[in-house]
C-alpha cells in the first residue's frame, strides 16, 4: 500500500470535512448574537429610530402636500376644462353609461291572443318602435335604450330580411325592455302618466303586443353606445368663425 | 500520519476565513453532508487499520455518500417526510460501529506492543 498516496487522500478529505464543519458552524452560530446593551444604550437606539421615523413622516407629509398642490393646479388648468367638456360631450353623444330617474317599458306578446297553429311573428316592427320613440321624445325623454341598445341621434331602426334591427342589433326575443331616462323625478312621473294614456299601447295591441309601463324609478341605468360613431359629413369649423 | 490533521485544521481555517454562510433552509443539507463525510472518514481509517483500504472505494464513497445524503434530505423535504432522519440514523450507527472497531484495533495493537516490550 502506498503510504504517501493514502496520506494525501486522507488529507484532502479531511480538509473538505474541516471546511464543511467551519461553514456549518458559522451558519448556525452567527444569528444568535447576544444583545449586551444596557437600558441606556437601548434608549439611545430607540431615540435614534424615533428620529428616523419622524423624519420619514415629515417626508411623507411634504410629498402629500406637493401632491395636493399638483391636484389643485390640475383642476384649475385648461386641460381639465377640456377634459370636462369632452366628458360632457361624450355623455351627450351617448358614449357613456348613464344613471338617473326614469321609467322602463316592457313589450311582450299578448298571451291570450296566441292561437294554436297560428303564425306568430314575435317581431316588433320598426315602424312601431319608431312611433314609440317619437312619442317618448315628445314627452321629454332624454336617453333611451331598447333591449340594452342605446339609442343615439344617428341610430337607425329598420327591417332587414324581416328582422327588426337597431344599429345592427337584432331584436329577436320578446319581451323587450325599453328604458327611458328623464332629467328628474317629476318629469318621470309626468312621462309615466302620459304613457299610461297614450295611443302607443293601442298601437302595440293591434300587433298582438302588450306594452307594460313600469312605475317611475329613481335609478335606471342605460348602457353606453357600443359601436363607434362614424362622422362622414362633419368638418371642424374654422377658428374665428367664417360664416 | 499527522498530515490529515493538518488538512483538517487547514480546512477549518479556510472555512472560517472565507466567512461563507449558507441560508438556514439549507443548513439541514450541510449538516447531513458533514455526518456522511465523517462516516466515510472513519470508515476509511478503519479499513486502513484492517489493511483492506482501497483508495477508489474511499474517495468515491466520500462523495457518493454526501450526495446521497443530501438528495435524501431533499426528497424528504419535498415529500413532507423527515427522510434525513433516516440518513442521520444510518450514518450515526455506522459512525459508532466504526469508531468502536478502530478503538479495539488500536487497543490490541497497543497491548501487543506492550507485551513485546515486556518480553524483551
Amino acid at each position: 500500500m502506498d503510504k504517501k498516496k493514502v496520506d494525501i487522500s486522507f488529507t484532502f478529505i479531511a480538509a473538505i470535512i474541516g471546511f464543511m464543519i467551519a461553514v456549518q458552524f458559522q451558519s448556525i452560530q452567527k444569528p444568535n448574537e447576544r444583545d449586551t446593551r444596557d437600558i441606556w444604550q437601548l434608549r439611545e437606539a430607540l431615540l435614534k429610530e424615533k428620529e428616523i421615523q419622524s423624519n420619514l413622516l415629515k417626508q411623507i407629509r411634504l410629498t402629500e402636500e406637493k401632491l395636493a398642490a399638483y391636484e389643485s393646479k390640475r383642476k384649475q388648468s385648461k386641460e381639465q376644462a377640456l377634459r370636462d367638456t369632452l366628458e360632457e360631450l361624450k355623455s351627450e353623444a351617448g358614449l357613456t353609461e348613464i344613471t338617473g330617474p326614469g321609467i322602463s317599458l316592457l313589450i311582450e306578446p299578448v298571451i291570450e291572443d296566441i292561437k294554436i297553429g297560428d303564425y306568430q311573428t314575435n317581431v316588433v316592427s320598426p315602424e312601431l318602435l319608431q312611433r314609440l320613440l317619437n312619442e317618448l321624445n315628445m314627452y321629454e325623454a332624454r336617453n333611451i335604450a331598447i333591449d340594452g341598445q342605446r339609442i343615439i341621434n344617428t341610430t337607425v331602426i329598420r327591417d332587414i330580411n324581416s328582422e327588426t334591427k337597431i344599429d345592427g342589433h337584432t331584436i329577436k326575443n320578446l319581451p323587450v325592455e325599453v328604458k327611458v331616462l328623464v332629467s328628474d323625478q317629476s318629469t318621470a312621473e309626468k312621462l309615466y302618466n302620459r304613457m299610461k294614456v297614450s295611443k302607443a299601447r293601442d298601437e302595440f295591441f293591434i300587433e298582438s303586443l302588450r306594452l307594460t309601463i313600469g312605475k317611475p324609478e329613481s335609478n335606471i341605468t342605460i348602457p353606453a353606445y357600443s359601436n363607434p360613431i362614424r362622422i362622414r359629413y362633419m368638418e371642424p369649423a374654422e377658428e374665428g368663425g367664417g360664416s | 500520519m499527522w498530515l490529515p490533521f493538518i488538512g483538517l485544521i487547514i480546512g477549518i481555517i479556510l472555512g472560517l476565513l472565507t466567512e461563507i454562510r449558507i441560508p438556514e433552509e439549507y443548513s439541514n443539507y450541510l449538516s447531513i453532508a458533514v455526518l456522511a463525510a465523517f462516516d466515510t472518514l472513519f470508515g476509511g481509517i478503519r479499513a486502513y487499520l484492517q489493511n483492506i483500504y482501497d483508495e477508489k472505494v474511499f474517495v468515491s464513497g466520500f462523495f457518493f455518500n454526501i450526495i446521497l445524503a443530501a438528495s435524501l434530505a431533499f426528497l424528504g423535504v419535498h415529500l413532507g417526510v423527515d427522510l434525513y432522519l433516516a440518513a442521520v440514523f444510518a450514518f450515526g450507527v455506522r459512525l459508532f460501529q466504526n469508531i468502536a472497531v478502530i478503538r479495539r484495533i488500536l487497543l490490541t495493537k497497543w497491548s501487543t506492543n506492550k507485551e513485546k516490550l515486556e518480553k524483551r
